[in-house]
């Protein structure tokens, strides 16, 4: 048994830690307030040119080939200091490795390169929606075959970096008349196609400076080679994939919580009520002890999730605990954050009202904690049956 | 032309910082480490220069200590320089800058190095002591505190950090030392793949014994602060007595009043 990261793996979380505090701290609270994204994307491109979108891709299609514990260190890294950059790193990463994961070879020389070195932005994850949520093989965008190409019509909804993406991972219906998951394929759509629409974008509760939009295909034509794996075959790689996503959002999540609970923590030895620090209240110090021991935990379920990814086992039923515990205990350092900062905690001087809205989606997307206890339940239940 | 780049890992600074059981260094368990900040601004210095020579050039990167620190050289190898010398030694923190520049000195005299670039102190100790003193063993003209760094046809031109805010210019020819401070350059991230592939550069491992020969010449005392006496004099009686008194005390004692 051996807990300690690897010194390239500590050289990593160093890198990411001091460019988490010199370029995306300084510009954190103000993507959250405004609609000018221009930093975050100066420091996308920057995080490309550094190695961060294809963490764990091979080095022949330009990714950094560091490993899974990598990523999930530099996600924590990123997040303590802004969530939108991290959720983008995160879908980025999980768009290289999955064209990586089933692509064809010129599929991935065409694609992953670009996204890994930066030349394109961001990349998005198109599954989601309006009827199909934590039920995506309820999808209803379809690609109909036209002889030498495809055709999609449809609609997805919340997707990440849809504005600025260069390419659109889409999972449309294949075939309808097949039982239900088995008739979806996945197909690989470079921005500017005549008919991919980005539409409206959302308005949300946090992480502002990640847009999540709309994505509309009008009789958007693709060539037959813009088909990734086996036709009808990919909701399985879209299942696959979310597992792997699950350890990114729960790095995360960690990272946001540490945030707030660092921030916290340092307030109440510095503010003083009744004569004395409010850090010699135990009920403060009970929530300091509760809060740092749950995101301790999450940080070790986390690294058995990625150490096992990483390692070629089986990690679902990890990804799924690690991404659950991780991003529920972040949820309430940060809810515990605001109250330990009481009235000063709810406003903007200070960042902790940002972390906890930007946390609170963390248990929402890439699968509802309610679908990853559904995931984690059967799993153990199928030893027991 | 050979380069080589001296640097130290240090402890974090924001760590919280324990004497150890002899009094005399800081209690090194559960300390985070990373390079020595001024040691940064020399790699990317030195890597800059082996950039601008190509592949006629060599840097080598040295660190003396324990087996962490190679994390420190993984990290100066990511950065540019081509290989490495980890000089093994677990007690690096008793010997003096005397003898850290003897150690030094005893690998460089044989590598024959053209350039050498050093911090211009510890974050840790802070003696700015052995650039210069791995200059004067070696016989090197040395330009110490740089702000501003070129090279051209064997000449370095150094621009210098003096007192009081005043720059100065030094030109040195090889072999010489430089000893670098902020302000010199922003030095570059580690690119993750650099990190990645620093695993395959060469990491000569030396044990200290055969190199150093020379005792310690600082010497180490510890004293503690004196116990604290009686600490200030109540004063009592009327209020008239108390004026005259207080006055007597500022007259005497202080030069408030004469
Ligand atoms: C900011 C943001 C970014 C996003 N980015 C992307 C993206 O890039 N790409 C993408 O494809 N999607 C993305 N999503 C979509 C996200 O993954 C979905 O919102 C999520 O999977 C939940 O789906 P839903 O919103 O339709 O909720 P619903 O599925 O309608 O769920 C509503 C509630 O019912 C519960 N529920 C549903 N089914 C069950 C069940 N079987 N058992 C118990 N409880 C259940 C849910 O847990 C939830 O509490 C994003 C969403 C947001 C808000």
């Amino acid at each position: 048994m051996f807990l300690e990261l690897t010194e390239e793996q500590k050289l990593i979380q160093e890198t990411a830690r001091d460019f988490a505090v010199n370029e995306l701290e300084p510009v954190a609270a103000g993507l959250d307030q405004s609609d000018d994204r221009t930093p975050m994307l100066d420091n996308l491109r920057k995080l490309a040119e550094l190695g961060f979108m294809g963490l764990n891709v091979s080095e022949s299609y330009g990714g950094s080939e560091a490993g899974v514990i990598a990523f999930s260190v530099a996600m924590t890294e990123i997040a303590r200091a802004c969530a939108s950059t991290a959720v983008t790193v995160s879908v980025n990463n999980m768009a290289a490795e999955v064209i990586q994961a089933i692509g064809t070879e010129e599929q991935k020389r065409a694609y992953i390169p670009r996204i890994c070195s930066g030349e394109f932005t961001a990349a998005s994850f198109c599954l989601t929606e309006t009827c199909a949520g934590s039920d995506p093989s309820g999808m209803m965008t379809q690609a109909f075959d036209d002889g030498d190409s495809y055709v999609l019509d449809g609609t997805k909804l919340f997707i990440t970096s849809a504005p600025y993406s260069g390419i659109y991972v889409v999972w449309a219906v294949t075939d309808k008349d097949a039982p239900k998951g088995k008739g979806i394929s996945c197909f690989l759509v470079e921005a500017g196609t005549p008919g991919l629409i980005v539409g409206k974008e959302e308005r949300k509760m946090g992480q502002h400076g990640s847009a999540t939009n709309e994505v509309l295909f009008q009789s958007c034509r693709i060539p037959k080679s813009a088909l990734m794996g086996k036709l009808n075959d990919g909701f399985r790689t879209a299942v696959a994939e979310l597992a792997g996503g699950r350890i990114g959002i729960g790095s995360l999540g960690l990272g946001v919580g540490l945030a707030a609970m660092d921030f916290a923590t340092r307030y109440t030895t510095e503010r003083s009520q009744f004569g004395q620090k409010i850090s010699s209240f135990q009920a403060i110090q009970w929530k300091i002890a509760d809060r740092y021991t749950e995101l301790e935990a999450s940080r070790l379920l986390l690294m058995q999730a990625a150490w096992r990814k990483e390692n070629g086992k089986s990690f679902a039923k990890e990804a799924s605990m690690a991404k659950m515990y991780a991003t529920e205990s972040a949820n309430r350092a940060c809810y515990d954050a605001v109250q330990m900062l009481g009235g000063y905690g709810y406003t903007r001087d200070f960042p902790v009202e940002r972390y906890a809205r930007d946390a609170r989606i963390t248990s929402i997307y890439e699968g509802t904690n309610e679908i990853q206890r559904v995931i984690i339940s059967r799993e153990i239940l199928r030893n027991f049956a | 032309m050979k380069l080589l780049v001296c640097i130290k890992q240090v402890p974090d600074m924001e760590s919280r910082f324990k004497p150890n059981g002899s009094g005399t260094w800081f209690d090194e368990a559960d300390l985070a480490w990373r390079m020595n900040e001024y040691d940064e601004y020399a790699v990317e210095e030195a890597v800059r220069l082996r950039e601008q020579l190509g592949e006629s050039a060599e840097l080598t990167v040295l660190s003396i200590g324990p087996d962490r620190v190679v994390e420190a050289i993984k990290k100066a190898l990511a950065m540019g320089a081509d290989r490495a010398v980890h000089i093994q030694d677990p007690a690096v923190a008793d010997k003096d800058p005397w003898q850290i520049a003897s150690i030094i000195v005893a690998h460089a005299r044989e590598q024959q190095y053209d350039l050498i670039f050093t911090g211009m102190q510890s974050q840790d100790r802070g003696s700015a002591q052995v650039g210069v003193l791995v200059a004067e063993q070696l016989g090197l003209s040395c330009a110490t505190t740089l702000v501003g760094f070129s090279y051209e046809n064997g000449i370095v031109t150094a621009k210098r950090e003096l007192e009081g805010g005043i720059k100065g210019v030094a030109r040195l020819r090889l072999p010489a030392l430089v000893t670098c401070q902020l302000g010199l350059n922003v030095p570059r991230y580690p690119t993750l793949p650099n990190i990645m592939k620093a695993k395959k550069k060469e990491i000569a491992a030396l044990p200290v014994d055969g190199l150093l020969a020379e005792p310690a010449v600082a010497v180490t005392t510890s004293f503690h602060p004196p116990a604290k006496k009686g600490g200030g004099v109540v004063l009592e009686g009327e209020v008239g007595v108390l004026v005259d008194k207080v006055i007597g005390i500022l007259k005497e004692k202080t030069a408030i009043l004469r």
